[in-house]
């Protein structure tokens, strides 16, 4: 469910981290799901399992997940965490739309996307 | 964390010519430490020593704290694939599991079958009439089945295709991840190791130029684009370890954290900034100050 790109210039840990914050943001993993542990990651990605762990520990920071000990990790109902997300998009949002301005874009451009994006 | 391998001051001579000299090295257990470095530049022969066949000319070579040559119950503990497997002539995969049993008191017949599964291949046959690859395959399957605390590997990739490859690596981090499994693995190609390994340490001429973990690598290093505004320059306090210009666009490598770079860039409000990812291959160049050829040629190819 996770892929990791090779081209892609991120490092290892934060593909698998933003992977999952994805898959949990898209309810395909539901509140309440168990992450796959640590060892099966490790094992079918072929990466480090310390790399793994670190993308855990940061979804864990960030309020996706929370860890049982002895049961793994498990995802919460994640409110806070799709707030915080959605605020941390908004701002990107603002310096994308600022950009736009200053090429030259006009405002009904922009209104025609997010209409478009809306709809669809 | 405790350190599985510790290496002190390792020298070690064939005919006057110093092929290890001076080389510390550490790997906390339960990590993947890769040994990288050019043709020649001692990573065999340093495995070697930690494998206690070469008795080394000083030093301290260190596996759980205790030293390794002429040591059987640590070596008991430590697995190893060399570069040039060693097989008796006639010998059958079978043939060999006597032979491992015999060394190894920790050999475990029911992780040789499960294995079995993995490695497909005839244990009946004998191992000479097997291509260079499925030797390979069958000197993993074997070292395996010891369930090792210490895994030694000398270009262990070598001549396995790449599905033999992935699914090798599959079952070592399962282990590495459920038993904590220290493996050590030398190779002259940085790329092949960066998925797999938490710390690197690079070896040139018997020298270890540089270990650290993955994680502090790409931490401590920031590539960022900017343009800033006309008349002004780079806030003081920023460590730029490179800086280029194409036109008013700079290049720059800096030192430290990047939201803590970006918010004293963003200080002198930069008509354009873009923070990018920086490869390994660039991280270790900086790190080394844009070393000599040989280094470079190990990083890049």
């Amino acid at each position: 469910m996770i892929s990791i790109n090779y081209r892609d210039g991120r490092p290892i840990y934060e593909q698998v981290r933003d992977g999952f914050r994805q898959l949990i943001i898209t309810g395909v993993l539901p509140a309440g799901s168990r992450m796959p542990s640590v060892r099966e990651m490790a094992s079918s990605l072929t990466i480090n399992p310390n790399t793994i762990q670190r993308a855990y520990r940061e979804l864990e920071a960030e309020g996706y997940t929370v860890s049982v000990p002895g049961k793994g990790s498990f995802v919460t109902d994640r409110l806070d965490a799709v707030l915080a997300r959605r605020e941390a998009l908004l701002t990107d949002f603002r310096s994308l739309v600022g950009e736009l301005k200053q090429v030259g874009a006009e405002e009904a451009d922009l209104t025609r996307v997010i209409q478009e994006e809306y709809n669809t | 964390m405790s350190d599985a391998i510790v290496i002190r001051n390792l020298v070690k001579t064939f005919d006057g010519f110093r092929a290890l000299d001076g080389v510390n090295l550490t790997v906390p257990s339960g990590s993947v430490y890769g040994l990288v470095g050019t043709n020649g530049a001692g990573k065999s022969s340093c495995i070697r020593c930690l494998a206690g066949i070469y008795r080394q000319d000083g030093g301290d070579i260190l596996v759980d704290g205790q030293p390794v040559f002429e040591n059987p119950a640590v070596k008991a503990r430590i697995a190893y694939i060399p570069d040039d497997i060693f097989f008796y002539s006639q010998a059958g995969i079978n043939d060999m599991v006597k032979v491992f049993r015999d060394v190894y008191p920790s050999f475990r017949m029911d992780r040789f079958t499960e294995l079995g599964k993995i490695f497909n291949l005839d244990p009946k046959q004998p191992l000479r009439k097997f291509s260079k690859g499925m030797q390979k395959q069958a000197a993993f399957w074997l070292a395996l089945s010891v369930m090792p605390d210490v895994l030694l590997l000398d270009e262990p990739m070598d001549g396995l295709d790449p599905l033999m490859r992935r699914k090798t690596w599959s079952v070592l981090l399962g282990e590495v991840a459920e038993r904590e499994l220290t493996v050590l693995v030398s190779s002259h190609n940085l790329r092949e190791l960066e998925d797999v390994c938490d710390h690197v340490g690079i070896l040139d001429h018997g020298k270890m130029l540089l270990q650290r973990s993955l994680s502090d690598l790409q931490e401590n290093m920031v590539k960022i684009q900017a343009v800033l505004p006309e008349g002004t320059d780079l806030p003081d306090g920023l460590h730029v370890l490179h800086r280029s210009a194409t036109g008013r666009l700079q290049q720059l490598i800096l030192r430290g954290r990047a939201e803590d770079v970006e918010r004293q860039i963003a200080a002198c409000n930069p008509v354009y900034m873009d923070v990018l990812p920086l490869t390994l291959e660039e991280i270790f160049i900086y790190e080394l100050g844009g070393a000599d050829y040989e280094v470079q040629n190990i990083l890049l190819s």
